[in-house]
């Protein structure tokens, strides 16, 4: 009887192309760190970004480095599309020229945004493909952030500017709150 | 391979599990999406019509059919709030960090809330929905410390600091989160793996629906000793609440009843600010033991302003904390809660600039300066000079003839009275906040011949410094610099001025040989809400100066020769009040001597004030000069027998004369008229105590303890008389609670390993000292080097 369902098994996997387990045991571990990574990310909880981003989130965090930023993203996919809340956090005693370049990289004229941190900008970061972004820019002490709350959903709540505007600088009281 | 399949297998089993609970357990909490906080009132829907009934008018009777409706809505209500709640304690509780046990999953902090598990934040309504109907009080809210109390960076730096220890993390954040962000504590969001969406309150600390939900206030232990309610804005016929938002219609057809729902009124008392105005640091927060934070409550009802207690230098008017921090002001916005066209203001006007100035809410610091600037709160006086050549006091200055000359050393005698504060100057976080005085001298041309209490280049307050303040340091001697509480085992020393009473600051300087003309002399008290290395600690070296406001000052202009006396300014405490508060500050600092000679002035000038004469024989008492402070009180009783005040020092003489009767019956008039007299209670319970009395000592005592949680001789002398009385576990914990409060006689090392090091301030832990940039008083510390 044993030998039997050994001779089951056995022919179950042989199916099976070592390919093809590999490739799913790299899905099943990226799920896995996702799930984990996503309580991993310092500065909000998936509830909070799910709530910004108006449904449920997964989320992620990733240091590669200490010199590099680390970056936390929470995604919510509908059948519309996905809106994306990414998080950037570098700290560098650079900070001020650090935080010139993404000012400059947050095109003309980003606008000062008050109470967030030491100081921010929000500015708008759209991209091709009908991506609809708004970003914001800021720093707490040695720490650059950048927070971006993008869509590709129509017909919701990101196509109302203002009220993209105002997700983001919640996100950014919330993130920077975190980094004093 | 087979072995690799299996374990896939299971990983990916397991994964599916983890997903598809994660996603469980976050879709309830996200029934409402986050709405970020409103910066004002423009953004407020306009208010719904309503004109008031004309007073005196019976509320609205209310027909079957309505009485009908209302039960449905309230059923359903309430089921929606059950069902809601029981939702989220579904996803939330499995995650919680119940690091004081299942049965205290708010502790550090002892907020708790009616009802089964943690509380949704949902079930609090929005100050956007009170604001509707309430924009006055909304958009001063919005401006105030109360609706900022958690989020702003000064705040979040220190909570930080607890959350990041590696030996502690966010579950003690609800010591300090149940006063400054009680939703989060109470919705179970204060958890490493938290699943509350934090941003629905986060940005709205003490919200409406906070303050007006609580419905009992436990004890006056503080750290938010309260029990919340179900948040709730009306009550049916009956009394009965009706949890969640309704209508606007239903609260304006019956305003009584949404009154008595969110109106109760304990909130006009000073206990009800208790709750979170009074803090200590558990041994369940710091590991150490019971550390008194702070207790602007109890310095209120020491003061004069509490009339409960007897024993204070002058008397005034009954006034609470809202009394002052509450004041009715005309609306300017529509608000239905005003009353003749006034409410209660919702600013809490206080010491509060550094919140203001970070977010721009201009008006708001303009009323706090204008707040700080206006209560005559402070005298300052330039009480005398005394000159090195002469041992004779020139006092009052201004009320005396004298000669000075140039080349002479002076030392200046500044006065600074607590006049009219409810509490100690400066209260409450006292390493963080900052006043101190600064002194000037100058001559006729402007030369500045001394100069103490000045800013240095990089915002700091020169060390040497007269201030009001206190240094906590930890159990290696440090500086607790960041408000890092947890670490605080001793406090070097603090030299705020307790309500109703007066500092002496001494500064010594030389008038130049070649000095021309006047010379003027002025001493302000100066306020900065943050000190400038707390502020660096929050943002770094490189943030804007942030405000520093002057409180008070007094400038007077010494002539190069002779000097005559001068009409005294209108602001000028009468003579005999600047030797009283002489005297005062005298005593404080232990010159027993020169504070008898100074009451002995006020009783010259005042020769029928009776507290003159209870002064010169408290003093007396101090220095243990019984035969002396006996003929002072008796004078005292002579002509007024009934005054509480030199009866209760009456008693001490008494009891140390051995005549028990007559010390009994003091005290027991005292009590009689100061029923929450802390100091009686706890005398009258010793007396009887030492004679054997007990049920007469225990009634004290267990009084005394109703009064002051926290009152060492009540913890100590109950745990005996319970446990002669037959209870053992009273005294048991009775016991605990003395030793846990008493202080660590270890502490004082603490300081001494501080001090020791820090010679630029250790002559402030000193209380006679001397402030002087003169080489043979200061070696190389002038100037602040």
């Amino acid at each position: 009887m044993a030998s039997k369902w050994r001779d089951r098994v056995a022919s179950l996997f042989a199916q099976v192309s070592i390919r093809r387990v590999c490739r799913l045991a790299v899905i099943l571990l990226a799920l896995v760190e996702v799930c984990h990574a996503a309580n991993n990310c310092p500065w909000i909880n998936e509830a909070t970004a799910s709530g910004l981003l108006g449904g449920d989130a997964t989320g992620s965090f990733s240091q590669v480095s200490p010199t590099q930023p680390a970056v936390c993203t929470f995604v919510q996919t509908s059948e519309g599309g996905t809106r994306t809340l990414r998080i950037a956090v570098e700290q560098t005693p650079d900070f001020l020229a650090r935080l010139d370049s993404e000012y400059k990289s947050c095109g003309m004229d980003p606008a000062p945004l008050s109470s967030i941190g030491n100081e921010a900008r929000i500015c708008n970061a759209d991209a091709p493909k009908k991506l609809v972004a708004e970003r914001v820019v800021g720093r707490v002490r040695d720490q650059v952030f950048t927070i971006t709350i993008s869509s590709t959903v129509k017909r919701d709540f990101t196509q109302n500017r203002e009220a993209l505007k105002a997700r983001v600088s919640t996100a950014a009281e919330q993130i920077s709150g975190n980094l004093f | 391979m087979k072995e690799c399949a299996r374990v896939l297998f299971q990983i990916s089993v397991w994964s599916m599990v983890a997903l598809s609970l994660s996603n469980g357990r976050i879709a309830p909490v996200l029934a409402q999406q986050s709405v970020p906080a409103q910066q004002d009132s423009t953004a407020l829907p306009p208010p719904p019509a309503y004109t008031p009934a004309p007073k005196g008018t019976l509320p609205v009777q209310d027909t079957p059919e309505q009485r009908e409706a209302l039960g449905r809505w309230k059923a359903r209500a309430e089921q929606k709030s059950a069902e809601d709640r029981q939702a989220h304690n579904a996803v939330v509780t499995p995650a919680y960090n119940f690091r004081y046990g299942k049965k205290s999953p708010y502790t550090p902090g002892n907020i708790q809330v009616q009802g089964a598990g943690f509380i949704q934040p949902g079930a609090f309504p929005t100050a956007e929905y009170c604001g509707t109907c309430h924009q006055e009080a909304y958009s001063q809210w919005r401006q105030a410390l109360h609706s900022n109390a958690f989020r702003t960076p000064f705040y979040r730096t220190s909570v930080n600091i607890l959350i990041r220890d590696k030996t502690r993390g966010i579950a003690f954040a609800r010591h300090c989160d149940s006063c400054h962000n009680p939703i989060g504590v109470l919705s179970g969001a204060l958890t490493e793996d938290s699943k509350v969406d934090r941003a629905r309150f986060d940005a709205d600390g003490l919200t409406c629906t906070t303050c007006h939900s609580i419905l009992k206030l436990d004890s006056t232990n503080g750290n938010a000793s309260v029990e919340m309610g179900v948040p709730s804005v009306i009550v049916d016929e009956d009394g009965k609440r009706i949890p969640g938002m309704v209508p606007f219609d239903m609260i304006l057809r019956h305003p009584e009843r949404h009154s008595k729902a969110v109106m109760h009124d304990f909130l006009h008392t000073p206990e009800f600010c208790a709750a979170c105005h009074k803090a200590n640091l558990p041994a369940t927060l710091n590991d150490y033991k019971f550390i008194r934070a702070f207790t602007a409550y109890d310095e209120w009802q020491q003061s004069k302003f509490s009339q409960r207690n007897p024993l204070t230098f002058y008397t005034a008017d009954f006034t609470t904390c809202q009394g002052c921090h509450m004041k009715r002001d005309a609306i300017t916005l529509p608000d239905y809660g005003a009353k003749d066209g006034k409410l209660v203001s919702h600013r809490w006007l206080a010491g509060n600039t550094a919140v203001p100035f970070y977010y721009g809410f201009d008006a708001q610091l303009s009323k706090t300066i204008e707040f700080l600037r206006a209560g005559n709160y402070l005298n300052v006086d330039i009480f005398a000079l005394k000159k090195s050549s002469e041992d004779k006091l020139i006092a009052p200055l201004g009320r005396v003839a004298f000669t000075l000359a140039p080349a002479e050393t002076v030392e200046a005698y500044v006065v600074v009275q607590n006049k009219n504060i409810g509490h100690s100057l400066i209260p409450e976080v006292r390493d963080l906040y900052e006043a101190w005085t600064e002194f000037i001298v100058k001559d006729a041309n402007g030369r500045e011949i001394y100069h103490s209490g000045f800013l240095k280049p990089d915002g700091m307050l020169e060390p040497r410094a007269h201030s009001f303040t206190n240094r906590p340091v930890t159990d290696q001697g440090e500086f607790v610099d960041n408000h890092k509480v947890f670490a605080i085992h001793s406090v070097a020393y603090d030299n705020t001025v307790p309500a109703g009473r007066s500092v002496l600051v001494r500064y010594q300087f030389h008038v130049p040989a070649d000095v021309r003309g006047a010379v003027t002399v002025t001493a302000k008290i100066n306020y900065r809400h943050l000190r400038q290395s707390y502020l660096n600690n929050i943002f770094g070296k490189d943030h804007p100066a942030y405000p520093v406001v002057e409180i008070a000052s007094r400038t007077r202009t010494l002539n190069i020769g002779e000097n005559q006396p001068q009409e005294p300014d209108p602001a000028d405490n009468p003579d005999w009040m600047r030797w009283n508060n002489l005297g005062i500050a005298l005593l404080d600092q232990n010159q027993y001597a020169e504070s008898v000679a100074a009451f002995t002035e006020v009783v010259k000038l005042r020769p029928t004030y009776v507290d003159g004469y209870t002064n010169v024989g408290l003093t007396e008492i101090s220095w243990e000069k019984y035969a002396s402070a006996r003929t002072a009180i008796h004078r005292a009783l002579s002509i007024d027998p009934n005054n509480a005040r030199a009866l209760f020092y009456d008693g001490l003489l008494q009891r140390r004369a051995g005549n028990t009767p007559e010390e009994i019956a003091d005290f027991r008039k005292v009590v009689e008229m100061f029923p929450q007299s802390r100091d009686a209670r706890r005398e009258l319970g010793i007396t009887y105590y030492q004679q054997h009395d007990n049920p007469a000592a225990l009634e004290q005592f267990e009084a005394l303890q109703k009064i002051d949680p926290d009152d060492l001789a009540a913890h100590y002398n109950l745990s005996i008389l319970y446990r002669r009385m037959g209870k053992p576990q009273e005294a048991a914990e009775q016991q605990a609670m003395f030793v846990d409060k008493k202080v660590d006689p270890g502490a004082p090392t603490y300081s001494l390993d501080f001090l020791r090091v820090h010679p630029e301030i250790a002559t402030e832990s000193i209380p006679w000292h001397v402030h002087s940039d003169l080489p043979e008083a200061t070696g190389d510390l002038a100037h602040g080097k």
